[in-house]
């Protein structure tokens, strides 16, 4: 047992100014071994993660690699000793090619010291492959989907003879069949003796590819188990200290039953994202866009939300021709979105949660274009409130708050429009378990006042577990549409993949 | 009211305040160093040149608040400056009418950049670097390259006389610059100008009119610095093509002093303000302290350098990755 541990790290401790992230805290993970590593966010994943990957220094506490006692200094050693990690922002050069990500401080290089192009190209095809790729290693990043782009970081670490490699959050952007092709490769490293440390919300993963699991609460270390001695439901009881109950609402059983749609689309195209889509929502039901990563859901909701050019097609809302040329026209009629990236498309980062929560209500919170300091704050109060987010702090900067509690603020930006159709673009990702069940029970109590609810979710789970409706898009079309009573697992799958109708 | 005295109290404490303690020093080392440096004649020219520097920097506060920067407004001084002297001067103008063609000149300029910047789709950069040479190439070849004179007492009195004590374009710099802080803190446009410098994409799902604000702040920035060409034909009687050269450069360097990002969403015009009193306090100390011009703008880049990486190290706020 205790010869073949690989990774022994022991009573690690860190403070940060006045909080204590990690206090005495064990990760023990032994040779070709996959740990999962739980907890909420808050919990010290990240900082345990950090010392390991040698980011952050820890104020006590032994780390010992391979039975001897070894310090980390920096990411370059961490990386010596084979310990790779991939964070869940990712680190690649935009601009660069494929190749040149992969191999980038250590490029095959000619005999006359100049970089090797062909011989790197020929390497970065087969470290690609490896990882279920299908692209050209001369592809620019900047051209690949975020899911790819995460594939190619796994990639670059297997290529850099890992021994340990630790994922944060792989799948939070993979769909369920890149999921496959990520837990195939999980299992090749086992069997190759490099062990992953798996960290991860969702729980079917953990079951089905973990070995142990370590579970931190509140800077602690609540537990190990055998994923083979222990349920879903204990885990998560161990990480938030209750137990998890109808995650995902009751149902809406008003579809079916004879409303008017409030939005109807017609052969609604945007070359080359998607064409002819055509689809109606009714208020009060959540309609789930399902489909794989590039099956042009996204570019669907931009496009109704006019971010987007529409090429071909009409939308009517509420009976009258809709044509949104820009997002201000889309939000005048009603209609809201919630974006996929929510740091890149949603947050201001640097402004304080109340200016971020008020961007699309100013005209509600000024008067002949001054704003109003007392509306402003009461409205941001009220929402913040409704979230659940704590209003004192309503003045810190949006930047400085968990990943749930900024996508919190942003479903708070769109319930103080009161739209008549909000769209919600991957709700959940990378958002922790407690705040993820918060988030279905706002989305039920949004639509349960008559708001047409779109989601769009590459989570199988989530878009059964919450869907009163699914419409499945693959390449750009719509190929199916299913109750949310009916739907199963494989049933939305084989649609979304084309394979086994 | 408690709330807001306690924030008004922090967003001092973390960012101005280092700024108006290097001022106070410098003040107090140039009144120690130099006899005539607290003089009321020495104060007087002080105020005159700081006024006509700020308006351009308040200008440039709007547009690098969104993330751009304006390349031009040194060019945009040289043309506001000749249009006022061939109207007054060669067409015998009236000379309110003359700064008025003189200011929507300028205004046009900028919206010029606005949409270069905007529905071009071209860097800030790059728009306003051509403008820089276009405004100037305006200004050399309409006049030759000579310079224009003989203003009346009556123009003159805008960049020569004063109001209550102080020089005219102190009051009118200061006036500009209360304005603008309330433009930016409490109006609907002043936070869009935040909204998009923070994030632009996130500002354009919010509904925000990006395209339109953005070539408002351009304009905002190109009018700043007309005006300021105006003001300073009339403090030197003459309008001369090859005025506000450089100009630029003091502007973006006195925002970059007060703390405001080149990166958009972070700064105040207060900040720009100090940015201001501070390279221009530098530039008349070494005048005073006779030392030669040639030297002085070692100066004002070394104190850009330093300052900035100060405010790299202290005011800024840390984000969680």
């Amino acid at each position: 047992m205790f010869n073949d541990s690989l990774l022994a790290m022991s009573e690690i401790s860190k403070a940060y100014t006045g909080i204590q992230a990690l206090a005495g805290v064990n990760l023990d993970v032994r040779e070709g071994e996959v740990m999962a590593l739980v907890g909420e966010n808050g919990a010290g994943k990240s900082t345990l993660l950090k010392i390991l990957a040698g980011a952050e220094k820890a104020d006590s506490g032994k780390i010992s690699f391979a039975g001897k006692e070894i310090s980390i200094n920096s990411p370059k050693e961490a990386s010596n000793f084979g310990i790779k990690v991939i964070y869940q922002e990712l680190n690649l050069a935009v601009h660069l090619s494929v190749a040149e990500n992969i191999f980038v401080g250590r490029e095959p290089k000619t005999k006359i010291g100049l970089v090797d192009f062909k011989k790197m190209q020929e390497l970065a095809n087969i470290a690609i492959k490896e990882v279920g790729l299908n692209i050209n290693s001369n592809e620019q990043v900047n051209n690949l989907s975020i899911a790819q782009r995460q594939l190619i970081e796994i990639a670059k670490a297997l290529s850099e003879d890992a021994r340990i490699v630790v994922m944060d959050e792989p799948t939070s952007s993979l769909t369920d069949q890149e999921t496959r092709i990520l837990f195939d490769i999980i299992l090749n490293l086992k069997k190759k003796g490099i062990s992953v440390i798996y960290v991860s919300h969702r729980m079917k993963e953990i079951f089905e590819i973990a070995d142990r699991v370590t579970i931190l609460k509140d800077g602690k270390l609540v537990t190990v188990e055998n994923v083979k001695s222990v349920t879903p439901d204990a885990v998560v009881r161990f990480m938030i200290g209750r137990a998890l109950t109808d995650l995902y609402g009751q149902k809406s059983l008003k579809t079916g039953l004879n409303l008017k749609p409030i939005m109807e689309v017609e052969g609604l195209s945007s070359e080359p994202y998607f064409e002819n889509v055509s689809f109606k929502v009714f208020p009060g039901e959540i309609l789930v866009l399902s489909g794989l990563i590039g099956s042009g859901r996204s570019e669907t909701a931009m496009t109704l939300f006019g971010a987007l050019k529409r090429s071909k097609g009409t939308v009517t809302i509420e009976g009258q021709p809709f044509h949104a040329k820009s997002p201000m026209s889309a939000i005048k009629l009603g209609i809201g979105l919630l974006p996929e990236d929510r740091k890149k498309q949603g947050l201001f980062m640097q402004l304080v949660v109340r200016e971020n929560m008020s961007s699309a209500s100013l005209r509600d919170i000024s008067r002949n274009f001054i704003l109003s300091r007392t509306k402003d704050i009461s409205l941001v109060t009220f929402f913040s409130e409704k979230m659940g987010l704590r209003s004192n702090a309503i003045d810190v900067a949006a930047g400085t708050l968990s990943g749930g509690n900024q996508q919190k603020i942003l479903l708070g930006r769109w319930l103080a429009k009161k739209p008549k159709i909000l769209i919600l673009d991957e709700p959940t990702r990378g958002v922790d378990v407690l705040a993820k069940s918060e988030i279905y029970k706002m989305i039920r109590e949004i639509s349960d006042e008559n708001v047409a609810v779109v989601v769009i979710s590459s989570d199988l789970m989530e878009v059964l577990g919450i869907a009163d409706r699914i419409l499945i898009m693959r390449e750009g079309k719509i190929v199916g549409e299913v109750q949310g009573n009916e739907a199963t697992e494989s049933k939305v799958m084989a649609m979304a993949t084309g394979i086994g109708v | 009211m408690n709330i807001k005295s306690v924030t008004a109290k922090k967003i001092f404490q973390t960012r101005e305040l280092p700024l108006i303690i290097v001022v106070a020093g410098v003040i107090a080392a140039l009144t120690f160093l130099s006899p005539y440096f607290f003089t009321s004649g020495n104060f007087e020219i002080l105020a005159r040149q700081t006024g006509l520097a700020l308006l351009i920097s308040v200008g440039m506060t709007f547009v690098i608040l969104t993330a751009g920067i304006d390349l031009s407004v040194g060019s945009v001084v040289a043309l506001s400056s000749v249009i006022v002297g061939e109207f007054i001067i060669n067409f015998h103008w009236n000379p309110a009418l003359s700064v008025f063609v003189s200011l929507i000149g300028a205004l046009l300029v900028g919206y010029i950049n606005g949409l270069f910047t905007t529905y071009l789709k071209l860097p800030a950069f790059v728009s306003t670097l051509g403008m820089l040479a276009i405004a100037r190439g305006l200004a050399l070849g309409v006049t030759g390259g000579s310079t224009i004179e003989g203003f009346s007492e009556g123009f003159l009195y805008w960049g020569q006389g004063k109001f209550l004590g102080l020089p005219v374009p102190a009051c009118i710099a200061l006036v500009v610059a209360v304005l603008s802080i309330f433009v930016l803190r409490k109006t609907v446009f002043g936070r869009q100008v935040f909204f998009i410098g923070s994030n632009e994409s996130a500002a354009l799902l919010s509904g925000i009119p990006v395209r339109k604000v953005k070539i408002a702040t351009f304009m905002i920035a190109s009018f700043l610095a007309g005006l300021s060409g105006v003001l300073e034909t009339s403090r030197l009687g003459v309008s001369q093509p090859s005025a506000g050269n450089g100009y630029e450069l003091v502007a973006i360097g006195a925002c970059v002093i007060g703390g405001v990002s080149l990166f958009g969403g972070v700064g105040s015009v207060l900040g720009t303000i100090l940015g201001t009193v501070l390279l221009l306090l530098i530039q008349d100390g070494l005048i005073l302290l006779n030392i030669s011009p040639y030297w002085q703008q070692v100066f004002s880049g070394a104190i850009i350098v330093i300052s900035v990486s100060i405010n790299l190290r202290t005011g800024k706020i840390k984000i969680k990755s």
